[in-house]
């Protein structure tokens, strides 16, 4: 009976234990480990080097939150299709694979304020284009990417008749050999592209940036109020203060973000 | 008058006997392969890759000038990662096939059972399964199976790789259900006869005289099937694992260069093709040795 007793109160201890451990920073701190979904495919945000190893600006960043709590870091490969339900299913205890805060992705995942960085639209084109205004892509061929936020806009607003295509490279080898006008993208990588590679010479952006929109990291939306979604909030913060992401940011040879600036010079 | 009756251009080794029909003729081993026939559509295509890959490359590195890195030196640089990618696709697909073949085998039998209702169910799964698109039926793996299990108290990790191979067994399965199920009714009833005379149960009889029979029947199209499903490995890239064509996709992000898409692909293409060309050379022999011959 005693023994009985002494292995239900263990028990019951244990499942205590458990319910405690619901809390998603306690285990990563227990498992001793954070696993970070991040790009792998989106140089120079998060890439690839030849010896199979993944780095980048985001890559950075994941390092530094795992070096803040003390823990390794572990770093999954993502894509937009997979990674919000790589986050609810508890494959990856966090996001930062360039994902954009809108509202409807606000009600899937925890989106950690401030945003750590914004980009915009722009579209890259020959110089030889003439192109001076968005109204000037009416009716003409645009590279594009498969589920970007803004190739809607461009479509329905200007009439630019958009091929999307799965990835950068697909999308960039088509301009070049000339199956489409220019290339809609974010407007950082057309910037740092055509300020770094001689490829681009012959290239622009003549466009105004628009429809800006901040990325997030994010936590699973449970976790978003608790420990883990302050504490992230607090790291963010850190960050922008701090000045490490506009030093990230050179770091990786990004074009200088205003959106990074303006956020350094209000916390200041 | 002699030619009308013996239309067939004259074997030289064979010299023509008045009388002489082809059914007659000794069974004889299957000829080595001769030059012209390894010269097909195949071999072309191999010879096209190469081409493309040695001339692409250095036309390029001269027309951008002396700063760039010809292509075939960046294909050799990323040989290493990408070779850990294709060999990720060779253990999806072997592990896939194993795990098929043994379900597909067992359906392929449940088919075929006098048990009205089991063999409709058997027959409803393989439908389901031959005809559902592989793509889809890999979502379903990736999305509804849980990234790890507790099972008695311990994690079991169940990464996304293992849930690719399941996702791709299940087509696999069903494929090889169908060739069972065709291949058991194509050995002749008096198989089933002569082992009932001899006292044999259904049991033994489909496990010690029709499987083994089967075995024979059902090597090509079981071999096809294999080339088919290592060339269909690359859609477990969209699921997010981590095989040679999400790692192409990266190193083309990583390297930034236009002119290097179409040699990566082909050479990528080339590895197939390699790995799968033998293949598909041993399953026609093995159809010419195994064919009924007249």
């Amino acid at each position: 009976m005693k023994t009985a007793l002494t292995a239900a109160t263990a028990l019951v201890a244990l499942m205590a234990a458990g319910l405690a451990a619901a809390d998603t920073l306690e285990d990563i701190k227990s498992a001793g480990k954070i696993v970070v979904g991040v790009k792998q495919d989106y140089r120079p945000w998060g890439y690839l080097d030849a010896s199979g190893k993944t780095i980048g600006f985001e890559i950075d960043l994941a390092q530094d939150v795992a070096t803040r709590l003390g823990v390794e870091l572990e770093l999954v490969p993502v894509v937009a299709s997979n990674r919000m339900e790589f986050l609810q299913q508890g494959k990856i205890d966090l996001i930062i694979a360039t994902l954009g805060d809108t509202e409807e992705r606000r009600k899937v995942v925890g989106m950690i304020e401030p945003n750590y960085y914004a980009s915009g639209a722009n579209v890259l084109l020959p110089k030889a284009a003439g192109v001076a205004t968005w109204q000037d892509l009416s009716g003409k061929d645009i590279c594009a990417l498969q589920g970007s936020y803004y190739n809607k806009k461009v479509q329905q607003d200007y009439g630019a008749n958009l091929v999307a295509f799965a990835g950068v490279p697909e999308a960039t080898a088509a301009l070049a050999n000339g199956s489409c006008l220019g290339f809609l993208y974010d407007n950082t990588w057309i910037e740092s592209q055509v300020a770094s590679d001689p490829q681009w010479a012959e290239y622009h952006m003549p466009l105004p940036t628009e429809q800006l929109t901040p990325w997030a990291i994010a936590v699973p939306l449970e976790d978003l109020e608790g420990p883990y979604g302050t504490f992230m909030h607090d790291v963010s913060t850190e960050w922008h203060k701090s000045g490490f992401l506009i030093e990230r940011n050179a770091a990786n040879g990004i074009a200088p973000n205003p959106f990074l600036q303006e956020q350094h010079d209000k916390l200041q | 008058m002699t030619e009308l009756l013996h239309p067939r251009p004259a074997d030289p080794a064979m010299p023509a006997i008045k009388g002489h029909l082809p059914v007659l003729l000794p069974v004889r081993p299957p000829r080595p392969v001769t030059a012209a026939e390894l010269f097909t559509p195949g071999t072309a295509l191999l010879l096209l890759v190469l081409l493309a890959w040695f001339s692409v490359g250095p036309v390029v590195a001269q027309a951008a000038g002396e700063t760039r890195t010809p292509v075939a030196l960046l294909l050799l640089k990323w040989t290493p990662v990408l070779a850990e990618g294709f060999a990720f696709n060779i253990l999806i697909s072997i592990l896939s096939m194993l795990a098929g073949t043994v379900l597909g085998v067992g359906l392929g039998v449940l088919q075929v059972s006098p048990n009205r209702l089991l063999a409709r169910l058997a027959w409803v799964v393989t439908q389901f399964f031959r005809n559902s698109p592989w793509l889809v039926l890999l979502f379903y793996c990736i999305l509804l199976i849980p990234f790890e299990l507790e099972i008695l108290g311990t994690t079991v990790p169940f990464p996304g790789w293992i849930k690719a191979v399941i996702g791709l067994s299940l087509p696999v399965m069903a494929y090889m259900s169908e060739f069972m199920r065709g291949a058991i009714q194509s050995i002749p009833s008096g198989q089933w006869e002569s082992a009932a005379s001899l006292g044999f149960t259904r049991r033994q009889t489909m496990i010690e005289v029709i499987l083994p029979q089967t075995v024979t029947r059902v090597l090509p199209s079981w071999m096809n099937l294999y080339a088919v499903l290592t060339m269909a490995t690359p859609i477990v890239s969209i699921v997010g694992v981590n095989e040679v064509m999400a790692l192409t996709r990266a190193a083309l992000s990583s390297e930034s260069r236009t002119d290097l898409l179409i040699p990566m692909y082909l050479y990528i293409l080339g590895w197939f093709f390699l790995y799968c060309y033998p293949i598909s050379r041993l399953t026609r022999r093995l159809e010419r040795k195994y064919a009924v011959k007249l």
